[in-house]
């Protein structure tokens, strides 16, 4: 997992590179320009394309239908009645591209949320790291110890959570860069990357998953854990970010399903696809 | 008829405010300031609440306050008459108005309903939605709700507007909600927290404690420690969205290491981790009303104490400045874009908690640590407004150095009834070094200032000791002027005058320094007829009052009963208490009194933290004033300050103003 994971976030640190000190809407927007015409491409390819244009055209006669016989309760009736399976019909249609998409755009929100879910931390940000530890691991019985480089401050002792297999510290950023913060159990160690003073966008990974294969599909910013570590996941609580567009400030998903679907719309016709 | 009312329904009722908060009703003031003319001259005036003449003056000569002293050998030092009586909203509303009392309607902090004899906040009052709908368990508003600044009269800062001049006005006390002005204002003292109230503390521990609500609010909550953990609510403001009105809450939980003195709480979407004795800084917390209403405030969390006892200090919950969801700046956009320059700040009107250390919350150490944090932010933001202030007049407050002395004073005085020796070695210097630090902020601002810009330093009223407490009401009572249903009750200690035989009381005592006759056909129950019979009540009680002395020290306790036709001119004399009480220095009125109750004493010994005040006769009371030019007047008071704003700008006074200019 962690070789393809690599492989697509690599692609995404290419796709990226030139728009890193730009505002994020540049990369924003760019990034649902291509994804909404990939959606088009596949849309086209997988989908019966001559079977909806027929539906949408039943659709479009049972509306003028509606509009005609007004006075005719029984023909509205059946009017709206095939109407409504022919939304059916349509979304029928519209399932296997759908089904196709799902797995590219699965990928792709998940890089994205690497590159604009979280902030890294300013200079003088404090940050919990949070060590989830395996099923049964008593965090009082394990004695797990946090080393960190110039660069981050750990203020607290851990605090440790029985109940939900927890470690926590609280850590102060105290220079810009990517500090590798360290834990040492027994004679082994792991790393998990702390993110300060990074470029507006930049790639941020929340959380270093263990073994488990969904948690590293999900998560794929980081190399995971290896299998003998008696930890289940690594957290750094990153602020969370906002994109501002005037003023208001949105989760990125909005901006990419909102920029993906005005691209998908104005480019329909040049691709020559039927929605 | 009576209306009996406890402590808790006075705070709920009075503060159905907070409710307002949720209707997001309040129409946004004015959202963009408007062009202005340069102006050739500037003005900065420092207010520093309660700065007092007698302690600036003997710091100076120590050479303690080397900026205060360089300013007086420019421009002069002088004492600054205060207002009658010397209370803040009132004092700050002479000089926001240049008039007196009998202009601007505020007499006092607490005014009285005359219908209800109930006490009512005299600064601002709100009303909830006039039009509801109900739908099931909801109360949907039709037509918005009002907060209303009861201030009268003309801000000298709408003047200047009206002149095209400039203003920057920062927390300005007495100005809550802002009153109208396209300038860049923010609210002051008076300003709620988000519960509507002067600020409620929350304390979260497995110790039972007691809390005295007469010095301030604050709830305590018992929890448990069950595994390492502990679940509690966070009590928000009142939910006017439902039918029987609860106060909204969100659930927290906190993690406690079973060795480490650290806990981790869990609110919302935020976590945090807290060493013992540690602040968390501002968290917001939004509180949820009904699926697409909910509003956010910030509170800071202090995790006084790990075990044996768990203890959670949570702040009063203030008005968050990035989405305030009451009126506390003009336009509506500079509170947030201060939030956005400083990120999260205290708006709260008097924002150190007074109250945690009263009730022994916060000791006195950390109540330094979270007023440290207000003159920190106040400091910043100070530099901030300097850098581009560039015309016409910028007024900036600092809060400390009055509620410091308010609290401290006790440690100067040997005699004062809650001195502390040990206390009084560590915390002997507190207001020296508050005072000090005024100096450096006098510092700052005269290193960044030209030629043309006219420099005044001043406070409010002065400051003395609050050694012993007058009931006035129970001296009314001894003297025959109000009754008790039962005359054999010795003491009555609820609040709003709830056994008090109104058809035989000729004059009570409400408010920090107020005495009103129940005047017939003013009062409800009223029964002294207005005019002459009246007239003579108000001298011959006045005249006892100048003769009351303490049995235990031998001195008066009322230097000057003013009656309140002889002081005060304007449309709202009327209005005013009938006698108003200025106090001997070492008195003020008991912490029981203000609200009506009638306690078994008339003097008692204050005990109480709160050692330091400012209730008495305006003639031993006064502020400060410093100028970095030469002014003549030979005893400016407040209202001066306001005439020579007027005068600095070449703006003829308006009608109603009666100060003259300090410069002429």
């Amino acid at each position: 997992m962690w070789f393809f994971n690599s492989v697509i976030g690599k692609i995404f640190d290419i796709l990226f590179l030139p728009f890193r000190g730009l505002s994020p809407w540049v990369a924003m927007i760019v990034i649902s320009f291509l994804t909404g015409l990939l959606m088009l491409f596949i849309f086209r390819h997988t989908s019966n394309q001559e079977g909806i244009r027929r539906i949408k055209n039943k659709i479009k006669a049972h509306l003028l239908e509606l509009r005609l016989y007004k006075d005719s309760l029984a023909q509205q009736l059946t009017s709206q009645g095939k109407i409504l399976s022919a939304n059916f019909k349509y979304f029928s249609y519209a399932l296997k591209p759908m089904l196709v998409m799902i797995i590219p755009v699965m990928l792709i929100l998940i890089q994205l949320n690497l590159w604009f879910g979280s902030h890294s931390l300013d200079i003088g940000d404090e940050a919990l790291v949070k060590v989830k530890l395996m099923e049964g691991t008593n965090p009082l019985q394990t004695d797990i110890r946090l080393e960190v480089p110039p660069g981050i401050a750990v203020e607290t002792p851990p605090l440790r959570i029985e109940d939900e297999g927890e470690i926590d510290w609280r850590l102060r950023a105290t220079e810009k860069g990517i500090h590798n913060i360290l834990f040492r159990y027994h004679d082994e160690t792991f790393t998990k990357s702390v993110a300060v003073g990074q470029n507006r966008l930049s790639k941020i990974a929340v959380l270093k998953p263990g073994k488990g294969l969904l948690e590293q599909a999900f998560n794929p910013g980081e190399k995971p854990l290896p299998k003998n570590a008696p930890i289940e996941s690594v957290e750094i609580t990153y602020p969370g970010r906002r994109m501002n567009l005037f003023g208001w400030r949105i989760h990125w998903l909005i901006a990419y399903f909102g920029l993906s679907i005005v691209f998908g719309f104005a480019f329909r016709g040049v691709i020559k696809v039927e929605i | 008829m009576n209306h009996p009312i406890r402590r808790r329904d006075f705070i709920k009722s009075s503060l159905r405010a907070a409710s307002l908060l949720a209707l997001g009703t309040w129409c946004g003031l004015v959202t963009k300031a408007q062009g202005k003319k340069a102006t050739s001259r500037k003005v900065i005036i420092l207010g520093f609440d309660g700065m007092d003449p007698r302690l600036t003056d003997m710091w100076m000569k120590e050479g303690k306050l080397p900026a205060f002293q360089r300013l007086t050998v420019q421009g002069g030092f002088h004492s600054l008459g205060t207002s009658i009586p010397p209370q803040s909203p009132v004092a700050w509303s002479n000089f926001i108005t240049g008039m007196n009392p009998g202009g601007h309607g505020i007499f006092d902090f607490i005014h009285r309903d005359p219908k209800t004899y109930i006490p009512t906040f005299s600064a601002s009052a709100t009303e909830d939605a006039s039009k509801t709908i109900r739908v099931g368990n909801f109360v949907l508003p039709i037509k918005g709700g009002t907060v209303k600044n009861l201030r009268q009269g003309k801000a000298f800062w709408q003047i200047l507007e009206e002149h095209d001049i400039p203003a920057t006005i920062f927390k300005i006390p007495a100005n809550y909600p802002p009153v109208s002005s396209k300038e860049r204002t923010l609210s002051g003292m008076g300003t709620p927290d988000l519960l509507g109230s002067y600020g409620r503390f929350r304390y979260y521990t497995t110790e039972p404690k007691e809390i005295q609500e007469d010095i301030g609010g604050g709830e305590v909550h018992l929890v448990y420690v069950i595994g390492n953990r502990v679940e509690a609510k966070l009590p928000g403001p009142i939910n006017t969205f439902k039918k029987d009105r609860p106060e909204a809450e969100i659930d927290f939980k906190v993690f406690i290491d079973p060795q480490n003195p650290v806990a981790k709480v869990v609110i919302q979407d935020q976590e945090f981790i807290l060493g013992e004795k540690e602040w968390s800084g501002w968290k917001r917390v939004r509180f949820p009303l009904i699926p697409s209403q909910s509003v956010t405030g910030i509170c800071m969390f202090y995790l006084k104490e790990v075990r044996p006892n768990f203890k959670l200090y949570v702040s009063p919950i203030n008005v968050d400045p990035g989405n305030p969801a009451l009126p506390i700046s003009t336009p509506e956009s500079y509170a947030k874009e201060l939030e956005k320059k400083f990120g999260p700040f205290f708006t709260k009107g008097l924002p150190a908690d007074t109250s945690a250390l009263e009730n022994e919350i916060l000791d006195e150490e950390e109540f330094l640590e979270q007023d440290d944090f207000v003159l920190e932010e106040s400091r910043a933001m100070l530099d901030y407004e300097l850098g581009r202030f560039d015309s016409g007049l910028f007024f900036y407050y600092i809060s400390s150095t009055d509620q410091r002395q308010h609290m401290f004073w006790r440690m100067l005085d040997e005699k004062h009834p809650a001195y502390d020796p040990a206390l009084a070695k560590k915390f002997g210097g507190v207001i020296e070094n508050t005072y000090r630090e005024a100096d450096r902020i006098l510092d700052h601002v005269l290193g960044k200032i030209d030629k043309d810009t006219v420099v005044l330093v001043m406070s409010d009223h002065g400051f003395n000791p609050f050694n012993r407490g007058f009931n006035l009401n129970t001296w009314l009572r001894q003297n025959g002027y109000l009754r008790l249903r039962n005359e054999f009750k010795q003491e009555d200690l609820e609040i709003g005058f709830p056994s008090t035989d109104w058809s035989k009381t000729k004059a009570f005592g409400l408010g920090l320094n107020g005495l009103y006759i129940n005047q017939k056909g003013r009062e409800a129950e009223g029964i002294v007829q207005p005019g002459p019979d009246k007239e003579n009540l108000v001298r011959e009680i006045a005249r006892k009052l100048e003769e009351f002395t303490d049995p235990k020290t031998g001195e008066k306790v009322v230097l000057k009963a003013y009656v309140a036709r002889d002081v005060y001119s304007g449309a709202h004399v009327d209005e005013a208490p009938d006698i108003v009480l200025g106090f001997n220095r070492g008195y003020r009125i008991s912490f029981k009194s203000p609200l009506g109750r009638v306690p078994k004493d008339v003097l008692e010994d204050n005990r109480a933290k709160w050692s330091g005040d400012h209730m008495g006769a305006a003639e031993i009371m006064p502020g400060i004033l410093l100028a970095n030019q030469p002014f003549k007047a030979e005893s400016p008071a407040l209202c001066d300050l306001t005439a020579t704003i007027m005068d600095v700008f070449g703006i003829e006074k308006p009608e109603g103003m009666i100060g003259k200019t300090i410069f002429e």
